[in-house]
């Protein structure tokens, strides 16, 4: 796989319309549910990285489940202006729980 | 532990041992390769872990200079300004194989100059935030890259270790306990064989010292 992919931000405008002066495909959506309509274009094929902001991934968290064993597109959580955070940390909680079997306790001395 | 369903004879022990070898070898090595995963696994989460906190507060320094910059302009000018560019095509994805698993491995291109705005209607502060922005993308894409790899060994790590419990609790003891069974009954076999011919010995015994009398 040699040619270019598109890196996409979803979220609302606030927070990723900084992304598009920089190249990145800003898809802005008015509120979190409607990210499940654009969802099917993202993980065609055409982008390697997908950004979202907490807030969509907290609506779609189920959409973006189904593709977590795919190597492309890779979906990271990204804090949006606002949020609260801990969403990120908590996705990848998630996988040590798949490894492990096991819940363990989120690390939070080692920051 | 049931057993596994096969004749009593000779030949299905042969194959029921040999069985129980290959099993027993592929455990050991399914074993040696979870080992290996979860080293590689628990090495990747801390340093990842760091980068997440670092490019979080980096993205929420962006952020917050965008919303001075919206204060100031107002959002009627910032969204037409920023929304100009078209998108580019900047990511180079291969994938590479981390102890069987196919992990994708991403390069990011050089960012275009943020512009195709108006310098006279937005505020300096846009410019910053846009640098920022920039400044954390290429950290951006390694923390995608590196919780995909995360993503990932999760799950190779939990396919394998279902494998390896199947193997150790329920194949192997079961092969066990029907070579054993098998052995058993042959065993048995023999015996009663055994017996029957020391029986007709004697009887054939008995029988010439009829006849000789």
């Amino acid at each position: 796989m040699s040619e270019k992919l598109l890196i996409a931000v979803v979220g609302d405008a606030t927070s990723v319309a900084g992304f598009r002066p920089l190249g990145f495909d800003v898809r802005v959506v008015e509120h979190s549910e409607a990210a499940r309509d654009v969802w099917p274009e993202l993980i065609a094929g055409d982008h390697g990285v997908v950004f979202v902001t907490e807030p969509v991934y907290a609506a779609i968290a189920d959409l973006v489940a189904e593709g977590v064993d795919r190597a492309v597109p890779a979906v990271t959580v990204i804090p949006a202006a606002g949020s609260a955070g801990g969403v990120g940390a908590a996705k990848l909680n998630r996988a040590i729980e798949r490894a492990l079997g096991i819940s363990v306790a989120s690390g939070e001395e080692d920051s | 532990m049931p057993q596994i369903r096969a004749n009593p004879n000779r030949m299905e022990l042969l194959k029921l041992k040999r069985r129980g070898a290959v099993a027993r070898r592929g455990h050991k090595l399914l074993k040696d390769k979870l080992d290996e995963l979860m080293k590689e696994f628990q090495a990747r989460i801390g340093a990842n872990r760091r980068l997440r906190a670092e490019v979080e507060r980096d993205l929420r320094g962006a952020y917050s200079q965008f919303a001075i910059a919206r204060a100031e302009a107002g959002q009627a000018v910032l969204e037409p300004a920023l929304m100009a560019g078209a998108p580019e095509r900047l990511l180079g994805v291969h994938e590479k194989s981390l102890m069987s698993v196919t992990v994708p491995v991403l390069e990011l291109d050089e960012l275009p100059e943020p512009g195709g705005y108006s310098l006279a209607t937005t505020p300096a502060v846009l410019d910053v935030g846009l640098s920022r922005l920039a400044a954390v993308a290429p950290r951006l894409v390694e923390l995608a890259e590196r919780e995909k790899a995360i993503e990932l060994l999760a799950a190779e790590i939990e396919r394998t270790r279902r494998r390896v419990n199947a193997l150790e609790y329920v194949l192997i003891p079961s092969v066990d306990a029907t070579v054993k069974d098998i052995q058993m009954k042959l065993d048995e076999a023999e015996r009663s064989n055994l017996t029957r011919l020391m029986k007709v010995k004697d009887m054939i015994a008995q029988q010439e010292a009829d006849e000789g009398e």
